[in-house]
């Protein structure tokens, strides 16, 4: 990809980022992930979508303390059988939405497995976000915001209701989880100054051993 | 003549032969089938082995097929204590944990059931279809109210306080337990259906049936374009029989392809790695440039090509391309090696705009492949045979 491509030239406010994070969205299926994506970076919503079958993507770019932070977010498939297939993409992910619906009890069961599948398969700094969806359907909660409360706190994560439908806290999760990251980062740095060895600015700073790293990088 | 008429006329000839020259039949279907007198709901059951080709045993063949279904959901769709089979002293109760307990099974089942119930709530939601009424509903179900439809026993319930009436010292009455159903998939009057709640109940059956594999996700998506070929039938008596036929096509399909979806099968030959492992040497053979450029990006095939291969690129295209594309993998006697062409050619017809992007760009394209005419597709992928 030459820098005289002219494609290169149309994209280059795109490229033109400090950081890019990797993103994942999980959950057991039909808990509200790829709504949740979709009100995030379209800012829309339907309740027509078909089943996530694989993973899906979307990129987002955003400003946090003068910062361009790229986000590059996968929607994952939910269903166990989709697992081997998805968990391939936890390496070099940066932080993760895990999410469960609060009129459906057993999603909110499975989040301990969720939480062992990040812990097995992903980077050890990935930050993670409890997230208990369809908040909007009041009237068929069966999982209070003190569970959902409690169970983060054991967890050591942060936690918000959320309502894709609504529009409620959506953009919130992804702010608070693009600045826990930004804190970790500014702590290993402090701790481990040779990992900007590079120099900071653009220099991305994901250690990602895997995935796509080198398609956004020029420099 | 137009060009169509003879090759209407041409598929007739085909099926007006007492016994059908399958091979003949799969020549012909493969260059697509004309959308016309129920002849695809007709060819697909040729060419999934539901129908066999000697015409005369069609009709006995279809009469016993027919007669499995009703038993099927006799046995597996009416809930414990409703049938006619339940009057033996009864024992058995909803309380009762024991593995021999019918409300045990029934309770178990539930649960597939309502990631099914999901999943055909949306399903294909871009035609409203699947949210019409069938002509010709299941009798034995809708003869009983609601009771007997699956997503009923699904639906989430709720029990306000409000509803909870208490009268005088110690009699507590529960007035009312509301049964809320999905907004745009609303039940039908009394004694009808909508096309999902029929897909519903084939999907529960099959996963009864096939308890080692299962509900998987996306087979919503595999059943929905036969089901509407069955149940658009122009044929009044096939139209009758769609939701049988459907099963059993279905079934045959799923008998090709359950690989794909089993987990523990993603590494053999047929699973679905070793069929992402043939479309990218294909790929490398065909257009070494956008093969290394991809390869170079890091972007994996599984990254799109894993939900083109498991559901036959059912979700990358409208329903009517889907079809024409179905009647050529249908045709071929390899079966799926012409799939792998067709991914292939699609990824070749798309390479100056995957040599030009980058890598988030990459993705976004092959995951939402462009509107193309399906003709130019499907012609690529012969010409490279």
């Amino acid at each position: 990809m030459a820098a005289g491509d002219p494609k290169w030239q149309k994209d280059a406010s795109d490229q033109n980022f400090d950081y890019m994070f990797k993103l994942l969205i999980i959950g057991n299926s039909s808990v509200g992930k790829t709504s949740f994506l979709f009100r995030y970076a379209d800012d829309s919503f339907t309740s027509a979508f078909v089943s996530t079958v694989g993973i899906d993507f979307k990129v987002k770019t955003v400003f946090r303390h003068d910062k361009r932070v790229k986000l590059q977010i996968w929607d994952t498939a939910g269903q166990e059988r989709y697992r081997t297939i998805t968990t391939a993409y936890y390496r070099g992910a940066m932080g993760f939405i895990l999410m469960y619906d609060i009129t459906n009890e057993e999603s909110f069961n499975s989040v301990q497995d969720w939480v062992t599948q990040i812990k097995t398969y992903s980077w050890d700094n990935a930050q993670v976000i409890l997230v208990g969806n369809k908040c909007d359907m009041e009237d068929e909660r069966v999982i209070s915001f003190e569970r959902g409360k409690q169970l983060a706190d054991q967890l050591g994560v942060e936690f918000f209701e959320t309502s894709a439908k609504e529009n409620v806290n959506v953009k919130n999760v992804f702010e608070r989880l693009v600045d826990i990251i930004c804190d970790k980062m500014s702590e290993s740095l402090d701790s481990d100054p040779t990992l900007v060895a590079g120099g900071p600015k653009g220099q991305r700073l994901t250690d990602q051993p895997q995935g796509p790293p080198n398609a956004n990088c020029n420099c | 003549m137009s060009l169509y008429k003879i090759r209407v006329a041409g598929l007739e000839d085909i099926l007006q032969q007492d016994v059908i020259d399958l091979k003949s039949l799969r020549d012909f279907c493969f260059y697509g089938i004309p959308d016309c007198n129920g002849l695809r709901s007709l060819c697909w059951k040729l060419m999934l082995g539901y129908l066999g080709p000697k015409k005369d045993t069609w009709s006995a063949t279809l009469a016993k097929k027919h007669e499995l279904y009703k038993q099927f959901i006799e046995e597996m769709v009416i809930p414990p204590g409703d049938g006619e089979q339940d009057r033996s002293g009864c024992v058995d109760h909803p309380l009762s944990d024991g593995p021999e307990s019918n409300w045990n099974t029934f309770f178990k089942d539930n649960e597939v059931l309502l990631q099914i119930d999901k999943d055909v709530r949306r399903l294909c939601p871009d035609i409203s279809f699947f949210q019409q009424a069938t002509d010709f509903p299941c009798e034995s179900v809708v003869s009983h109210n609601r009771e007997r439809k699956l997503h009923v026993r699904v639906a989430p319930t709720t029990l306000s306080s409000a509803n909870v009436e208490r009268k005088g010292l110690g009699v507590t009455k529960i007035n009312l337990i509301t049964k809320r159903a999905n907004e745009s998939y609303e039940a039908m009057d009394e004694g009808q259906e909508a096309h999902w709640e029929v897909v519903e109940r084939i999907l529960f059956l099959y996963a009864k049936l096939n308890p080692g594999q299962g509900y998987v996700q996306g087979m919503n998506e595999i059943i929905g374009p036969i089901y509407y070929v069955m149940a658009s039938d122009p044929n009044l008596e096939y139209r009758k029989h769609a939701e049988a036929d459907c099963f059993f096509c279905f079934t045959a399909l799923m008998g090709e392809i359950r690989d794909f979806f089993i987990k523990t099968l993603d590494e053999s030959e047929d699973g679905i790695k070793g069929m992402m492992a043939k479309l990218s040497n294909l790929l490398r053979e065909k257009d070494l440039e956008v093969w290394t450029k991809l390869r170079d990006q890091e972007l994996y095939p599984q990254y799109y090509s894993f939900r083109w291969l498991t559901l036959l690129l059912s979700q990358e295209f409208p329903l009517p391309d889907v079809l024409r594309i179905w009647d050529s993998v249908f045709a071929d006697e390899k079966r799926y090696s012409f799939l792998v062409k067709v991914c292939c050619a699609m990824i070749v017809l798309l390479r100056e705009q995957i040599l030009e992007n980058d890598f988030a760009n990459n993705v976004k394209l092959l995951q939402n492949f462009p509107p193309m005419d399906i003709k130019v597709v499907l012609k690529k992928a012969t010409s490279l045979e």
